[in-house]
């Protein structure tokens, strides 16, 4: 049963990390993280908070870039050129495929993630020559592979229904909506005053859409005055809730395209 | 003779928002027997592609029912059994010959690599196997989605335009293939455009236009009907249209006769009649009805309905 997920998965890698596009996105987030420290000066707040948030910053950005071109054009790529005929004529089933790209598209972005990673870790232990703030900095890049992990699955379910250009702003809207708007909801929702309609309905979109936030942890990674109580609780909530959600990205993924004619 | 495919009233419906409901495929009732090279033939947007989705079980049908290989259309079991190469194929470009053949091959589970180069071997890309697929031209290309779908040693291959754009030498290349698949007892369904390819190799052949089968036979029975142009020196027309043939034309020939007559008019009484009265023939041309020429009539009749 998965012989074939991880034989897609593969080549999707080999594909995806040769995808020129995506390289140049790498190579610039990559430059801005070497150049960062001298960016730091550009700033009146603390040097050390500066280059962190920056830094963080930039792999977030360039993460959620290469999520969504990754994902948006992987399904219609294959229709268009005709690999998917070839591959769905063998035993192999449209779910199979599908969890297969997924895979392969998640295990490119944790490439491509872990290079931003050991860049920002090796230019932050020459600067500020801190290997415990350094960890903690990995911690938080941690948490954004399952966020883009989620971003790359909610572009996967919609690129089964929609065009490419379409999804590229549907997802990266989701991803805005889901990263800032959710606290929001949050606070609405658990806020005594406001009406009770206005209330339920905070509490339903933040329960439909992805809660990109909840992995942002720079926050308290850059100010230590913040912090995370119950961190491994906060870890384990965190990456179960993205498990499940992208669980049921894929499933309803694979219910629509299981009907695609395609 | 057992079928390899067998369709009976497949029909696929698409809704547009032009034209409503259509049928892409309409009731279609196929044959294919087992260990011939069937020809499916028909214009752009006629329906083939769909049809061997339907086949592949790709996608489903409307309505109709149908089996390949004895299974039921759709069934992953026949998956197994059988092989697809689309027309222009693409392969991920970045791996080698050798490394396609090892993905494909993944897919079933199969790792014998003595299989691979074999195949390679065959289909003569064992000195390329090492280059990759973007190094590769069309030619070698369509061998390698050969090579992938021979993996599994299928009883029944879909070549879809299998010699599509390829030059003179790659044609024979793949024909050659192709006619090697017959030999060795497996059933081969070629969708293509190029006729004299087809006509050269197909045992039998059906031509779909607008969705349906507008004629499905053996070639040498559906090619049957060709004509002999006799030309004569010092003949009446009057006595050569006294003979009365059926369906014949006669016209004249820079000062000769040319009697355009169906290949099976008893073209011995003509010639005997033309020597006998001291006329001379000049000439006897069979002209042999050619797949182009079904083809065109065929797809030239109006749509029914």
């Amino acid at each position: 049963m998965f012989r074939p997920i991880f034989a897609i998965a593969n080549a999707t890698v080999g594909e995806a990390i040769r995808r020129k596009v995506l390289l140049i996105i790498l190579f610039i987030a990559t430059l801005f993280l070497i150049i960062a420290p001298n960016l730091g000066m550009l700033s009146a707040r603390s040097e050390t908070v500066v280059l962190k948030s920056m830094m963080l910053g930039i792999i977030q950005i360039a993460s959620a870039v290469i999520a969504i071109v990754l994902t948006v054009y992987m399904l219609p790529n294959e229709v268009e050129r005709r690999t998917i005929y070839t591959i769905l004529s063998k035993p192999v089933m449209r779910w199979q495929f599908l969890a297969g790209k997924y895979l392969g598209a998640v295990l490119a972005l944790g490439l491509m993630m872990s290079l931003m990673a050991v860049v920002m870790s090796a230019m932050f232990l020459v600067i500020k020559q801190n290997p415990s703030e350094a960890i903690k900095l990995l911690q938080a890049v941690a948490m954004y592979f399952v966020q883009m992990s989620l971003l790359a699955s909610v572009a996967m379910c919609i690129s089964t229904f929609v065009a490419p250009l379409v999804n590229f702003f549907l997802s990266g809207g989701l991803f805005l909506v889901g990263t800032v708007l959710n606290p929001v909801f949050d606070t609405m929702q658990k806020s005594g005053s406001g009406a009770s309609w206005g209330k339920g309905l905070a509490q339903l979109l933040s329960v439909i859409l992805p809660n990109f936030a909840t992995y942002n942890i720079q926050n308290p990674l850059i100010n230590p005055q913040q912090q995370i109580q119950s961190e491994a609780s906060y870890y384990i909530n965190a990456f179960g809730y993205g498990v499940m959600y992208i669980a049921i990205m894929l499933i309803t993924g694979m219910l629509i395209f299981e009907k695609k004619e395609v | 003779m057992a079928a390899a495919i067998e369709t009976k009233d497949l029909t696929k419906t698409y809704r547009t928002k032009a034209a409503g409901n259509v049928n892409v495929v309409d009731n279609l009732s196929l044959h294919v027997e087992e260990g011939e090279i069937f020809g499916f033939l028909g214009p752009n947007g006629a329906g083939k592609t769909t049809t061997i989705k339907m086949l592949l079980g790709i996608i489903s049908p409307t309505s109709g029912e149908g089996t390949v290989l004895g299974e039921e259309l759709g069934d992953m079991n026949v998956h197994h059994k059988i092989s697809y190469v689309p027309e222009r194929p693409y392969y991920y470009e970045y791996m080698t010959g050798f490394e396609i053949l090892k993905f494909y091959g993944s897919l079933f589970g199969i790792t014998d690599t003595d299989r691979m180069n074999a195949l390679l071997e065959r289909v003569n890309l064992h000195r390329d196997k090492s280059k990759t697929i973007s190094q590769y031209s069309k030619g070698m290309q369509q061998r390698i989605g050969l090579a992938q779908s021979l993996l599994n040693d299928p009883k029944l291959l879909f070549l879809d335009e299998p010699t599509g754009g390829l030059d003179p030498i790659a044609h024979r290349e793949i024909r050659d293939l192709i006619l090697g698949f017959r030999d060795e007892g497996r059933t081969v369904f070629i969708s293509s455009h190029e006729l004299s390819e087809v006509e050269l190799i197909c045992d039998r052949v059906a031509i779909i236009n607008y969705g349906k089968i507008a004629r499905q036979g053996k070639l040498t029975e559906l090619l049957k009907g060709g004509r002999v142009e006799i030309t004569v020196e010092g003949y009446s027309e009057q006595a050569l249209k006294d003979m009365n043939i059926p369906d014949a034309k006669i016209l004249p020939a820079g000062g000769d006769l040319l009697l355009d007559a169906p290949e099976e008019s008893d073209i011995n009484a003509v010639i005997d009649a033309v020597r006998g009265s001291g006329a001379r023939i000049v000439s006897v041309v069979p002209r042999k009805k050619r797949l182009e020429d079904l083809f065109v009539e065929t797809v030239s009749a109006p749509k029914a309905g």
